[in-house]
């Protein structure tokens, strides 16, 4: 076996398990889920707080739950699927397909962008922010 | 610094690195730490600097947006096998002075 199918073995069995753990138990009422370190330490979200809840969301079709707990996950989640697809299917069809999209100089400044303003506003404690909050 | 010049035109440029872009925006949102954040910004700085024409730039910018998500990635499962330990450790001594404790 070669390393790349290795790898998408591992990846694989990887998605797999969380993809059942995350749909068959929800964050909301288990503790024994890791909490965010950066929110531990700073009581501040970070870009990433909420995306356990919202994954469980996302598991059983709730998208506007989803981003009501974390946005930017439900905004990447097409770019991850269409990453995720020409990667299985380069390997499993011997292609050499190219994901242009994150190529392109304007989409990464524009991800770093959203990153940024995501941390920032869903922080501010004034009410028209506060759905963006974990 | 020494920087290696490709040329600008005739022949090919060299193959375009590897940004680590959608690693970077993976543990950014899924590994509950910030550290994604620098991989992102030298994931753009492949970009912009394979399309000026710096090469040896972008190819430096891919070292470090894998490395930024390497260890950023790192953190995130050391963090979350620290969290599983203390909190399996207390739910199981908390159990065990607890009364109604039945192995």
């Amino acid at each position: 076996m070669s390393i790349a199918r290795i790898k998408i073995l591992l990846i694989s069995i990887a998605v797999l398990t969380l993809g059942l753990l995350y749909y068959f138990f929800n964050p909301v009422g288990h503790s024994f889920f890791p909490k965010c370190p950066f929110y531990a330490l700073t009581g501040l979200d970070c870009p990433g707080c909420g995306s356990q809840r919202a994954f469980y969301a996302l598991l059983h079709g709730h998208l506007l739950e989803a981003a009501g707990y974390n946005l930017l996950s439900v905004l990447v989640l097409p770019f991850i699927i269409y990453s995720a697809a020409v990667f299985t299917g380069n390997h499993l069809f011997d292609k050499n397909w190219k994901q242009n999209i994150f190529y392109k100089p304007w989409f990464a400044k524009a991800v770093l962008v959203f990153v940024l303003l995501f941390w920032i506003l869903r922080n501010l404690p004034f009410p028209c922010f506060h759905w963006m909050a974990a | 610094m020494e920087q290696v010049m490709y040329p600008q035109s005739g022949g090919t440029p060299p193959v375009r690195p590897k940004n680590y872009l959608v690693e970077s925006i993976l543990v950014t949102i899924f590994c509950c730490l910030p550290f994604g954040i620098p991989g992102i910004v030298f994931a753009s700085q492949v970009n912009s600097k394979y399309d000026a024409g710096d090469y040896a730039g972008a190819e430096k910018a891919s070292k470090e947006a894998k490395t930024w998500t390497l260890v950023s990635f790192i953190i995130g499962i050391a963090a979350v096998i620290i969290w599983i330990i203390i909190a399996f450790t207390t739910t199981f001594f908390s159990a065990m002075f607890h009364h109604n404790f039945h192995p």
